[in-house]
C-alpha cells in the first residue's frame, strides 16, 4: 500500500526546487487545466467530493471549509498556514523543502475556488531558509504569468505574499495566525465570527495547511473521485508522516491513509534503534496523547486513531523506547506549552506555568504524592476552558500518560531523581 | 403556503407573520425568561437576579472571553461557554451553579492566585476588589502553589502623577488596555511579553499622557491600578458616599463624594449613560483638594464705609443688607443696583436672585457673569449629549469645547469609532471653504461651540440648515452656566429666554457702572471668583459702591470690600439642583457638613426678600423653592430631577 | 533619524506589499533587527511613524514575539532544541556541550561576543535530524559534541550569514 507518492513523487529530482524543475516534472498542468475544467464553485465540489480533509491537525473537511465562505462578499482571503511548530512535526517544512512550486500551486488552485486575489503563505519565522525559497518560488512564477493579473488568460488575478512570522508557535492557531499577520500579537480572536465569515481584514478568509494546499494540483489533475479511492473511508488519499525519536530511520514519508502504523515504522523508518524496544509513540504532534505498543497495529486513519483515544493530528509520529521517561516527555511538552502560552487567557496562562513547576518537581524525583494529585486536578481545571485550543492541549498528553504510565509517575514522588533515568544509567554501567 | 415550504422571513405578501416579538425564551438555573435578541447570557441571568463573576467583561466595553470566570454549562455545548460573550438563542438551557461550575470557578480562582502577591492587608483597592470578592464567594479555600515560586514584576510603578500600576497583582484583564483602545484610542497602556511574562504597561515606560488618566483604576477590577493621590488614605468601608455631580465644568458628570473625616477622599464615577457615560476627565476628578480647602469665609460680618468692622449675626446682617438696599433704592432708584451671581449657585438660589433683582429691587442689571450673550435663544442649547452619537455629522468648532468639558471628547470618539459618525473638527473661525466643505446629504447634524463661539456657530448652522435636522449645543461655563441663563440671570432675557424690555447691564457693565459711581449697590452672590477676570474694575467698583453685599464662600478682594458679607455655602456642601450644558437639572446634596454654621443662601435670599417687603415668596429651604422654581417654569417642571429642560426653538424662517 | 536609508525603505515597500500597512509590522521589525542586530525603542517610535502606529502598538508586537532582540545580542545566535524528539536523541548532552565549550549559561553571551546561545523548548521544526540547533536561522542537524565544535568554529570570526544568501538547499527527507 505504500507505492502511493503523490506530493513527494518526484522529490530528490534534480531542481524541483525551481520553475523549470517543476514544470519538467509535470508542474503547474493543474493551474493550466483549471480554468477549463472547473468554475470555482464546482472545484469546491469536486474538493468536497474528494474527501480531502485538512492536514494541519485539526482534519476538517478542506472543500465543507471553503463552502462556509458567504456567497458575493468580497473581497476574500486565503491564508496558507506554513507555521508548523507543532513538537514533533517537520513535514510541511519537508515540502516546502523540496518542492515549494507544489505549494505555490495549490495556494493558486485554492485561491481559484474560494476566489481570493491576494493569498498570504505565513511561514514561522525559524523557517528562514524555506521563506526565503518561497520568496524565490513565487518571483519565478509571478514572471512566468503563474501570478499576478489574468493569470494565462483566465480572467483571474492572484498574487501571493510570503508573510515571515517572528516566533510563536499560538500564530499556528488560525485566529491568532490572522492577527499576526494583521501587525498584532498573535492572539487568538474570539469565535464567533469564524474567520469564513471575518477573517483577514475583517473580510471572508479560509486558513489551510501547506500540506491540504500541496495536495490540490494532484486532485485537479486526476479528479475528487480518483483522491477519494485511494485511502480508507473517512481517511482519503495520503498524508505525510514525519518520524522521529528512536527511530533508524527518521524522516517524512508519505503514506497511503489506512496503512497500519507498524508499516510506516517498520518497513518506511526501518523499526526501533538496535536494541531499542517501543515503549510508546505520540502521533499528530506534541498536543495529541500518547499510544503503546500495541497501537501500532492501528491503521494511519484519522478515525480509527481518535477512537484510540489520540490523533493523527499534524502528522507527526515520535517513538520511544524503554529509555525514554514518560514524566520527563511530559515535562518538555509543558514546558512548551509554558513558553508559548500568549497569554491572554487565565487558565492557560497560569495553568501552563502551574504545570511546568510541579512537572519539573516530579521529574526531578522531589514532589510528593499530593503535588502529582494537584497536577492531574489542574490539568482537569485547565482542560475545555482555555480560551483556545492551546492550553486545553498542553493537559492532554500529560493526562493519557498518567493513565497509561501511572506507576512511571508515581515512582518519581519522593524518588530524589528520575527512576528511569537512574535504571538506564545502571544498565548502562 | 404550501406545506413544506421553508418559512418566510419578514412576513411577505401571503405569508403568515412569524411569532417573531424580537425576544427569545431561554432557561438559566431552571428558570425561564424571554429576553430581546442579541442578550448575553451574562446579562439575561443578571436580569434573573443570578450573578456570574466577571473580571474581564466590562458593560462599556466589547467582550474578550480572556479571564473565563464567568464559563457557564449550556446544554448541548460540549465545553463550558463564557456567559460574558454567549448570547442568548431559543431554547437555551444554561447552569451557572452546577458542580462543573463551581469546580471550575474554584480552579480559575486558584490560577488567578498563582502569581497574585496576596498583599491585600496593604491593598488600596482592599473592601472593594473583585479579586477578594470573588475569591472569598467562589474560591478555594487553600492554596496550593507555593508562595516562593510566583512570577515578580514591578510592585509600585509610577505611570504618572496621578497612577500607580501594581505589575504583580494585574490579572491581564485586558480592560485597561481596551480603555484606552476602545474609549479613549490612545493607546497608552498595552500588553507586553507574553504567557505568564505578559504585563500591561506604557511604551518605553513613559509616562500617561492622557486627560482621562484617573478612570484607570476604576476599570481595573483588582488593585493593580491606583490612584496615588488616593494611596493608603482610607478604606472604603469608612467612606460616607454622596451622590452628586462633578463641579468643574457644565458636562455635569455623575459622580460620588467619598468622603470621611469631614474630607473628601476621592471623586468615583458614578455612571450615567446619558451624560458622562461612566468616564470622568482628570481635571474633575483630581479636583478634590480645592473641595477640602479651610481657607473660607466663615462668619457674617459688617463692614461699614465709616466705621469699624465687625462680626454679627446673619439676622443683623441681612437686616442691614436690606437697610442699605432701601436706603439706595429711595435715594437713587432701582437702576442704581446691580445684581450679579455666579454659574456655581444652584438652580434654587439663582431663581431667588432673579426675583430677588427684577422683582423686589426692581432692577434690570442682572447677571451671572462678566460677558454677555448678544441675541442668546434657546437654539443654541438645543442639541443633548447621547444624541451626539445619532448625528450623522458632527462639527466641533475650535478646541475650547473640548478643553472647556473634557468628557465631550470621549462622546465625540464614541460617536465616530463606535457608531460610524463623522466628526470634524474645525477652528473656531472656520475659514468659508471649510464650511462650504461641510455640505453633504448628512440628515442630522450637530454643531457643538464655547460660548466665545456662539455666533459663527449660529453661521455654520445657516449654511446647513434646510438639509435636515440641525441642533446646536453650547459648552457653557461654570457648573450650572446653564441653569444661569434658563432662569434669566442675563440682563436681555428673563427666564426662559423670553426677551427682557428693556434690557439691563450685564456684569462687565454693571462693574463699569459701579466703579464710575453710577451704580451705587451691588448684590453678589458667590463664588465671585470668575468676576476676578475684571481686575482693577472689580476691586474699584466695590471699594467705590455705597452698599456691597455679599454672600460668599472664600476671601477674596470682593469679600473684603463688602459693606455686608454673608458666608456661602459651597457646592458639595448644600442641597439643590444644576443645570448641565444640555439642560439636565441634576441633584447636588451634601456630601460634608457647611464649613460655616450660617444658614444656607436660599435662606438668606428669602430672608433678604421678605426683609425688603417682598411677599408671597415660598419658604426659604431649597425643597420649597425647588417647588416654586418648577411651578413657574414648566420646563423645569417636566425636566423632574435627571431629565433635560427644553425650551420652544424658534425656527428662522 | 536613527534608521538606515535602506531599512526606511524597505519598510516602506512592505507597507506597500500588504492591504494594510500594519500587516507590515513584522517584516518592519525584521529590518530592523537585521540592521541594528536589535530592537531598540528609537528604532520602536520610527517603525510605528512609518506606518501610521503609536509606539506603544510597535513594542506591544515587538516583545510578543521570541524572535526578536530587544537586547543587544553576541555577533551569532545559537539556537538549541530540546523540545521532545530531540530530548529522545540527546539535546541534553548537546546542551551541556554548549555550556561548557562557550562558558556561559543558557541566554548568556559569550565573553568575546561571538555568541548568544540559548536551549529553547520551542521545537525547531528539525525532528528529523535531531537533535538539531540552528546558527543565525540556518538548520544545523543530527549534531554530535565534535560537529558543535567544527560548526562552532567555522562561525567564529566570521560574519553572520547573509539570509539573502542563505536559502537552505532540500534537506533530509
Amino acid at each position: 500500500m505504500a507505492e502511493y507518492r503523490l506530493l513527494t513523487k518526484d522529490f530528490g529530482t534534480e531542481g524541483l526546487q525551481t520553475l523549470k524543475g517543476y514544470e519538467r516534472a509535470g508542474g503547474y498542468q493543474a493551474l493550466r487545466t483549471v480554468f477549463g475544467k472547473f468554475t470555482p464553485a464546482s472545484l469546491v465540489d469536486e474538493v468536497k467530493t474528494s474527501g480531502l480533509r485538512g492536514r494541519g491537525g485539526a482534519g476538517f473537511p478542506t472543500g465543507t471549509k471553503w463552502s462556509f465562505l458567504p456567497q458575493g462578499v468580497m473581497p476574500r482571503y486565503l491564508c496558507c498556514n506554513a507555521d508548523e511548530s507543532e513538537p514533533g512535526c517537520f513535514k510541511d517544512r519537508y515540502l516546502m523543502d523540496n518542492s515549494p512550486h507544489q505549494l505555490i500551486e495549490g495556494v493558486l488552485l485554492g485561491s481559484y475556488a474560494v476566489q481570493s486575489n491576494i493569498s498570504f503563505i505565513y511561514i514561522r519565522g525559524e523557517y528562514r531558509d524555506q521563506r526565503l525559497l518561497l520568496e524565490r518560488a513565487v518571483e519565478e512564477a509571478r514572471a512566468a504569468g503563474y501570478i499576478g493579473k489574468n493569470i494565462l488568460k483566465s480572467g483571474f488575478d492572484c498574487d501571493i505574499i510570503v508573510h515571515g512570522g517572528a516566533g510563536a508557535y499560538i500564530c499556528g492557531e488560525e485566529t491568532a495566525l490572522l492577527d499576526s499577520l494583521e501587525g498584532y500579537r498573535g492572539q487568538p480572536r474570539l469565535k464567533p465570527p469564524f474567520p469564513a465569515v471575518k477573517g483577514l481584514y475583517g473580510k471572508p478568509t479560509v486558513v489551510n495547511n501547506v500540506e491540504t494546499l500541496s495536495t490540490l494540483p494532484h486532485i485537479v489533475l486526476r479528479g475528487g473521485e480518483w483522491f477519494k479511492s485511494i485511502g480508507v473511508e473517512g481517511s482519503t488519499g495520503t498524508r505525510v508522516f514525519c518520524c522521529s525519536g528512536h527511530i533508524n530511520r527518521p524522516g517524512s514519508y508519505e503514506m497511503q491513509l489506512g496503512t497500519p502504523i507498524r508499516e510506516l515504522l517498520d518497513e518506511e523508518c526501518g523499526g526501533m534503534l538496535p536494541g531499542s524496544e517501543l515503549k510508546a509513540f505520540q502521533p499528530g504532534g506534541g498536543s495529541m496523547q500518547v499510544l503503546l505498543p500495541q497501537h501500532v497495529d492501528l491503521p494511519l486513519d484519522m478515525n480509527a486513531v481518535q477512537k484510540a483515544g489520540s490523533s493523527l493530528g499534524a502528522g507527526a509520529m515520535v517513538f520511544m523506547d524503554q529509555t525514554a521517561c514518560l514524566v520527563d516527555y511530559s515535562m518538555r511538552l509543558v514546558d512548551f506549552y509554558e513558553h508559548e502560552s500568549c497569554g491572554k487567557c487565565v487558565p492557560c496562562r497560569e495553568g501552563t506555568y502551574f504545570q511546568s513547576q510541579l512537572m519539573h518537581k516530579l521529574e526531578s524525583g522531589l514532589a510528593t504524592a499530593a503535588e502529582l494529585a494537584t497536577l492531574t486536578d489542574i490539568c482537569s481545571n485547565m482542560d475545555g476552558r482555555c480560551f483556545c485550543p492551546l492550553g486545553d492541549t498542553a493537559t492532554w498528553f500529560v493526562m493519557s500518560a498518567y493513565k497509561y504510565f501511572r506507576d512511571e509517575f508515581e515512582s518519581h514522588c519522593g524518588a530524589g531523581e528520575c527512576p528511569v533515568k537512574a535504571r538506564t544509567r545502571a544498565q548502562a554501567a | 403556503m404550501a406545506s413544506g415550504a421553508p418559512p418566510v422571513k419578514g412576513g411577505s405578501a401571503g405569508g403568515v407573520p412569524p411569532q417573531d416579538d424580537g425576544r427569545v425564551g431561554v432557561t438559566i438555573d431552571g428558570r425561564q425568561v424571554r429576553v430581546p435578541k442579541g442578550t448575553l447570557v451574562l446579562d439575561a441571568a443578571a436580569g434573573l437576579g443570578i450573578h456570574i463573576p466577571i473580571y474581564c467583561s466590562h458593560p462599556k466595553m466589547e467582550p474578550v472571553a480572556v479571564c473565563r470566570m464567568c464559563l457557564v454549562t449550556i446544554e448541548k455545548f460540549p465545553k463550558p461557554q463564557p456567559a460574558c460573550a454567549t448570547y442568548v438563542s431559543e431554547g437555551m438551557v444554561v447552569s451557572t451553579g452546577d458542580a462543573d461550575v463551581v469546580k471550575l470557578r474554584e480552579g480559575m480562582l486558584e490560577f488567578l492566585l498563582v502569581n497574585h502577591p496576596l498583599d491585600c492587608p496593604v491593598c488600596d483597592r482592599g473592601g472593594e476588589c473583585d479579586l477578594q470578592d470573588f475569591t472569598f464567594r467562589y474560591g478555594p479555600s487553600i492554596s496550593r502553589f507555593p508562595i516562593t515560586e510566583k512570577v515578580h514584576f514591578n510592585k509600585a510603578l509610577p505611570l504618572s502623577e496621578h497612577i500607580e500600576l501594581d505589575q504583580e497583582r494585574c490579572i491581564l484583564c485586558w480592560r485597561c488596555v481596551r480603555y484606552y483602545d476602545e474609549i479613549t484610542g490612545e493607546k497608552e497602556i498595552v500588553l507586553q511579553q507574553r504567557g505568564v511574562q505578559t504585563l500591561v504597561g506604557t511604551f518605553n515606560e513613559q509616562p500617561l499622557q492622557s486627560r482621562f488618566q484617573g478612570n484607570l483604576p476604576e476599570v481595573c477590577p483588582v488593585g493593580a491600578l491606583t490612584h496615588r493621590e488616593y494611596r493608603f488614605v482610607a478604606r472604603p468601608w469608612e467612606l460616607q458616599r454622596t451622590a452628586g455631580v462633578c463641579p468643574e465644568c457644565s458636562y455635569g458628570c455623575n459622580l460620588n463624594i467619598d468622603a470621611r473625616d469631614f474630607e473628601i477622599k476621592r471623586f468615583a464615577s458614578r455612571d450615567n449613560p446619558l451624560v458622562e457615560d461612566m468616564w470622568l476627565c482628570d481635571r474633575g476628578r483630581y479636583s478634590v483638594p480645592r473641595w477640602n480647602s479651610t481657607e473660607r469665609v466663615r462668619r457674617a460680618a459688617l463692614h461699614p464705609r465709616h466705621g469699624e468692622a465687625r462680626d454679627v449675626a446673619t439676622g443683623e446682617a441681612i437686616a442691614q443688607a436690606a437697610t442699605e438696599l432701601r436706603h439706595v433704592i429711595e435715594e437713587s432708584g432701582p437702576a442704581s443696583v446691580g445684581v450679579i451671581g455666579s454659574a456655581a449657585n444652584t438652580n434654587e438660589e439663582l431663581f431667588l436672585l432673579e426675583r430677588l433683582a427684577r422683582n423686589v429691587i426692581g432692577t434690570a442689571n442682572i447677571d451671572h457673569q462678566l460677558s454677555t450673550f448678544a441675541g442668546i435663544s434657546a437654539a443654541e442649547h438645543e442639541l443633548g449629549i447621547a444624541e451626539i452619537e445619532e448625528c450623522d455629522l458632527i462639527v466641533v468648532l475650535g478646541p475650547e469645547p473640548e478643553n472647556e468639558a473634557p468628557v465631550l471628547t470621549l462622546r465625540l470618539f464614541k460617536a465616530e469609532h463606535k457608531r460610524g459618525r463623522t466628526v470634524r473638527r474645525l477652528r473656531p473661525d472656520p475659514h468659508p471653504a471649510e464650511v462650504a466643505s461641510l455640505r453633504g446629504d448628512a440628515g442630522f447634524v450637530g454643531i457643538i461651540a464655547d460660548e466665545s463661539n456662539r455666533e459663527r456657530a449660529a453661521q455654520v448652522a445657516a449654511h446647513l440648515a434646510g438639509r435636515g435636522t440641525v441642533k446646536r449645543l453650547t459648552v457653557t461655563r461654570g457648573v450650572n452656566g446653564r441653569g444661569a441663563k434658563d432662569l434669566g440671570l442675563l440682563p436681555n432675557v428673563l427666564p426662559g429666554y423670553v426677551a427682557a424690555r428693556p434690557a439691563g447691564a450685564g456684569g462687565a457693565d454693571i462693574l463699569e457702572a459701579a466703579a464710575r459711581g453710577e451704580i451705587k449697590a451691588l448684590v453678589l452672590l458667590g463664588p465671585s471668583s470668575a468676576l476676578q477676570a475684571a481686575g482693577d474694575v472689580l476691586v474699584r467698583a466695590v471699594s467705590r459702591a455705597a452698599s456691597v453685599v455679599v454672600i460668599d464662600t472664600v476671601p477674596s478682594e470682593v469679600t473684603a470690600h463688602a459693606t455686608v458679607l454673608i458666608p456661602g455655602h459651597a457646592i458639595v456642601e448644600k442641597i439643590g439642583s444644576v443645570t448641565n450644558l444640555e439642560g439636565r437639572v441634576q441633584r447636588v446634596r451634601p456630601a460634608l457638613p457647611p464649613a460655616t454654621q450660617t444658614p444656607a443662601e436660599t435662606r438668606v435670599l428669602t430672608a433678604l426678600a421678605a426683609e425688603l417687603g417682598a411677599a408671597d415668596w415660598p419658604g426659604g429651604d431649597p425643597v420649597s423653592v425647588n417647588r416654586a422654581l418648577r411651578a413657574a417654569l414648566p420646563a423645569y417642571a417636566a425636566a423632574g430631577n435627571g431629565g433635560r429642560a427644553l425650551w420652544r426653538v424658534q425656527v428662522p424662517a | 533619524m536613527s534608521l538606515a536609508a535602506a531599512t526606511r525603505t524597505e519598510i516602506k515597500r512592505a507597507r506597500g506589499r500588504y492591504p494594510s500597512a500594519r500587516s507590515a509590522v513584522l517584516p518592519a521589525l525584521w529590518a530592523v533587527q537585521h540592521e541594528l542586530g536589535e530592537i531598540t525603542p528609537d528604532a520602536m517610535t520610527e517603525v510605528a511613524a512609518l506606518l501610521d502606529l503609536t509606539a506603544s502598538e510597535v513594542e506591544a508586537v515587538a516583545t510578543f514575539y521570541s524572535m526578536y532582540f530587544l537586547h543587544p545580542r553576541g555577533r551569532h545566535e545559537v539556537l538549541v532544541c530540546t523540545n521532545v524528539s530531540c530530548a529522545l536523541r540527546g539535546a541534553d548532552d548537546i546542551v551541556a556541550h554548549l555550556e561548557r565549550t562557550l562558558g556561559c549559561p543558557s541566554g548568556g553571551t559569550t565573553a568575546d561576543g561571538e555568541f548568544t546561545w540559548a536551549s529553547t523548548v520551542e521545537c525547531l521544526g528539525a525532528c528529523g535530524g535531531a537533535p538539531a540547533m540552528q546558527l543565525d536561522h540556518g538548520f544545523q542537524e543530527n549534531l554530535t559534541p565534535a560537529r558543535v565544535d567544527d560548526i562552532l568554529a567555522s562561525a567564529r570570526g566570521a560574519a553572520p550569514k547573509q539570509p539573502e544568501r542563505g536559502a537552505g538547499a532540500p534537506r533530509g527527507r
